[in-house]
């Protein structure tokens, strides 16, 4: 478009430097020098060597000059300051009366002012107002004359031109580059609208374009923030303004701590792509907010969870979840080089920090999305108190997930034991079964899916265990439910039993303590050992015998693991002692010399060295229990 | 509780526009709602004028005192409000008169009378005599049994009146509650004398102003009305909103004596 439209700004010049025609020089030499009839050789010699001597008695009247001695110097000196003051003292007389003249012409239109300027010589002799001016025709002006005054005229025109079109030159580049600029920065407005954010004015600076990136839903300070103004720099370019806030990026990092060394890091979930595009610079004015607003919450939510052991310093959250595991929440910069080798990273605990870090986030997101639902609900009757937000559950949900899979694989790893103990005795125990998470939750139809997903990991969690016992119809079950959200805060294990042989036996019920646990689920297989034992320890009786007089392995003490085969012979009792523990079983026969054969303590007498056997231990004894038991009552 | 009001008017080609502007300014998205509204009277039971009218010496005890005041008060109308959804409109009536079953449809939708919910709504009379330029009123609401509200109000001494449909859109800021209504009658002109059982199609519905136009009610609840804070409060955060809305609509008081829900 420009190339099709130029509009000649300058003026045109006509090119007037070319020489003089000849005849016009021709007549300039012969006004100046004569006929060019007149010259020869040595007209142009005397005129030569005039020039020489005029050059030479220059020179002369200088050395004169320095040759003057002082007093005559001191006389030209005061010759001249005379001289000076002589010019000088006519020129103000020649200004005075310029000054009277102007002041007696202009004495007739303003009396007053005119007056203040004349001398008093001039009010004396001439009265105000006595002269006075009038144009007369001039006299017509030669036509050399006119003709230079058009020309100068005509050059103050083309000069006066030429600089008007400079400027407006000048102007129309300006304007150039400021409609680039222009296009540029809102080509980038628009990119930015087409990728979908939104645009609008500030609402403080009216002029101003910003650009809306932040979270409707976050808490009030973070919300307002979520709004950076679209500058245009010099060249064009689109220039986020956040103000006072920051550029850098940064991010909640986890680090997962197992007995105070680091085993886990989470990374920066952006990519930190060296190309600074302005979509680029939102999404990461955007994502820091985000983790400004998640690390805020989380620290509220810390201070909220003070009484599990969360201590905050000022830019770490410390989390204890379990056993040996710590948790360390921190804000910091995302391209922050991490001073830690690495060589203590297991996969187990990046997969914790990395898990932890993006669970803390949907939750986040999740809490907004709550706030929603809260905003629009139709609002409480306004009462003077102010109704406090309560803190979002972040990492309180992903806490009570660690803990309650510490429960499960301790108590797993405690059943595995425990069963192995009483196989390598030979008790078959039947294999227990488990659910881990068994909570079921009654699907709402009017919660999205995304949220119904996210609920599902907000209520109580729940595993059960259950399984059958040695003893017919008996049976176990123990279920571990970690509340944190909610109280009773914490894990407690349900465990109950049913044994239909030993009808005295109780369930534990509501258990807290992981020591507890193990001696009720201890005790509890005690009694269940002490019962198979006095139902089938014995060898089956052989048809000769005397049924009536069938001997019977009785369980005397079930709670200490004792059994009695009963005698003829006082002294010849027989006792067994079973005890059991995580990690062995053992079994003690000895006779004893009671009455009963029931006594305990010192009452009890053992008459001979009693024998041990142990199972689960590396000396352990290869028979089976049964088989103990029937050889010691043989 | 009190409520707090600020009513403007809302012409029909200014409706979409002032949604658009209502769903910017509060975040959210218009939430429909569609209200049946059943319109009771009191009467006065004649056997219950138990109020002595001669001059009597006696003096009389402070709770007969209550009880005459209570039952010579004077009567109120009374709403029952009950939300439907658009498909109720048109919807077959849900019986069991067709036993055979064969030329029903089993997935045809039915509006149960049966168990509509229902919330009666009590209005006072605006206050008079206050400086400020909103409207506040006494109010009340409470949620009825569902299904057949006739008896439940013909035992409180309740007559019933007349019937209409509200439809309108709410929205929600901060503590305000925005409600763009308008209110739509029965094509019908015979007036019924128990709410109906069963309703027309929407489309046969008439706006009770003719040329469609709607109403905007601002309001914001108040638990205690007389703590002048908190009145204060609610009526500068209606102001707030009327500044705002300032370039689109006016939001101004609504006449008192319009607002009168008294039964002569």
């Amino acid at each position: 478009m420009a190339d099709s439209f130029t509009l000649p700004l300058r003026p045109l010049i006509e090119d007037r430097d070319r020489p003089d025609t000849l005849p016009a020089e021709i007549a300039q030499i012969n006004n100046q020098w004569g006929s060019f009839r007149d010259v020869n050789e040595e007209v142009l010699r005397t005129k030569i060597a005039e020039e020489y001597k005029d050059d030479l008695d220059e020179d002369e009247n200088n050395k004169n000059a320095s040759d003057l001695d002082s007093t005559e110097r001191l006389e030209q000196l005061y010759k001249r300051r005379k001289d000076i003051i002589d010019f000088a003292t006519q020129a103000h007389m020649e200004a005075m009366f310029a000054v009277d003249f102007i002041s007696l012409l202009l004495s007739k239109d303003t009396p007053r002012q005119a007056e203040t300027s004349m001398s008093p010589f001039l009010k004396q002799i001439a009265p105000l107002g006595s002269l006075n001016a009038e144009v007369v025709n001039p006299p017509p002006k030669p036509d050399s004359t006119t003709k230079d005054i058009s020309a100068v005229s005509r050059g103050w025109r083309i000069q006066n031109f030429n600089g008007a079109a400079n400027k407006l030159l000048q102007a129309a580049s300006r304007l150039e580059t400021e409609v680039a600029s222009e296009t540029r920065y809102w080509n980038e407005v628009l990119t930015v609208k087409e990728k979908g954010w939104k645009v609008s004015r500030l609402p403080r600076e009216k002029q101003a374009l910003g650009v809306q990136y932040g979270f409707l839903e976050a808490t009030p300070i973070f919300r307002d923030r979520g709004l950076a103004s679209l500058r245009r720099a010099e060249n064009g370019s689109l220039i986020l303004d956040k103000g006072l806030i920051p550029a850098k990026a940064r991010f909640v990092r986890v680090r997962v701590m197992q007995d105070g060394q680091l085993v886990g890091l989470s990374n920066s979930t952006t990519p930190t792509n060296d190309e600074e595009t302005i979509e680029s610079r939102i999404l990461q004015a955007r994502d820091t907010l985000y983790e400004e607003e998640l690390f805020h919450e989380l620290v509220r939510e810390a201070r909220a969870t003070a009484s599990y052991g969360v201590t905050t310093r000022r830019n770490l959250i410390r989390i204890p979840a379990s056993d040996n595991l710590e948790i360390l929440l921190d804000l910091v910069d995302a391209n922050e080089n991490d001073p830690q080798p690495d060589q203590d990273i297991s996969q187990n605990g990046t997969r914790i920090a990395e898990g932890l870090s993006h669970t803390i986030r949907i939750l986040l997101a999740y809490a907004h999305r709550q706030n929603l639902h809260r905003r629009t609900l139709l609002p409480l009757p306004l009462t003077p108190r102010k109704r406090t937000i309560p803190e979002h559950q972040l990492f309180r949900p992903a806490l009570a997930y660690i803990q309650h899979m510490s429960h499960v694989l301790w108590l797993q790893s405690f059943l595995k034991d425990i069963s192995g103990v009483l196989h390598s005795a030979a008790l078959d125990i039947p294999a227990y079964t488990k659910h881990v998470f068994s909570t079921r939750l009654t699907k709402t139809s009017s919660t999205p899916t995304a949220e119904a997903v996210v609920e599902r990991f907000l209520v109580p969690f729940e595993s059960t265990f259950s399984g059958k016992l040695l003893t017919p119809r008996g049976s176990f079950s123990i279920a571990i439910r970690t509340y944190l959200s909610s109280p009773p805060f914490g894990t407690n294990f349900e465990v109950s039993c049913t044994m239909p042989d030993y009808p005295d036996s109780k369930s534990p019920g509501r258990l807290s303590l992981r020591e507890e646990v193990e001696a009720a689920i201890t005790h509890l297989l005690l009694l269940d050992v002490v019962f198979t034992t006095s139902s089938n320890g014995l060898p089956p009786p052989k048809p000769e015998k005397d049924t009536k007089e069938n001997p019977v392995w009785e369980a005397v003490y079930p709670q200490h693991g004792e059994l009695v085969l009963s005698s003829s012979n006082p002294e010849k009792h027989k006792k067994i002692k079973i005890a059991l523990s995580r990690h062995e079983l053992s079994l003690q026969t000895y006779t004893v010399r009671c009455i009963d054969g029931s006594g305990r303590g010192h009452w009890e007498q053992p008459s001979q060295t009693p024998k041990h056997y142990t199972w689960g231990t590396p000396l352990a004894c290869h028979q089976s229990l049964m088989a103990v038991v029937r050889e010691a009552s043989s | 509780m009190h409520e707090v009001l600020l009513f403007a008017s809302v012409p029909a080609h200014q409706h979409y526009e002032l949604l658009q502007q209502l769903a910017g300014l509060t975040a959210m998205q218009p939430r429909h709602c569609l209200e049946r509204r059943l319109i009771f009277k009191a009467y006065r039971k004649p056997g219950l004028m138990a109020g002595r009218t001669g001059a009597s010496q006696d003096i009389q005890s402070g709770d007969l005192q209550r009880l005459n005041k209570m039952l010579n008060g004077s009567m109120y109308y009374t709403q029952v409000v009950g939300p439907v959804t658009e498909k109720d409109f048109g919807a077959a009536i849900d019986s069991d008169m067709h036993m055979d079953g064969t030329d029903e449809k089993p997935e045809a939708y039915r509006y149960d009378y049966e168990h509509q919910p229902w919330r009666l709504e009590f209005r006072d009379i605006p206050e008079a005599g206050t400086r400020s330029a909103v409207t506040s009123r006494q109010m009340s609401s409470s949620s009825l049994p569902s299904g057949d509200v006739m008896p439940v109000m013909s035992a409180w001494g309740y007559n019933f009146v007349n019937e209409h449909v509200v439809e309108g859109d709410l929205f929600v800021h901060n503590e305000i509650v925005i409600f763009l209504q308008r209110v739509l009658q029965y094509p019908t002109d015979q007036e019924p004398s128990q709410p109906r059982q069963q309703m027309p199609p929407l489309k046969d519905m008439m706006p009770l102003e003719k040329s469609g136009s709607y109403v905007l009610q601002a309001s914001i609840t108040v638990q205690d009305g007389s703590n002048q804070e908190t009145m204060k409060l609610a009526s500068q955060h209606l102001f707030g909103l009327r500044e705002q809305l300032k370039s689109v609509i006016r939001l101004e008081q609504a006449d008192r004596l319009s607002l009168d829900t008294r039964a002569k």
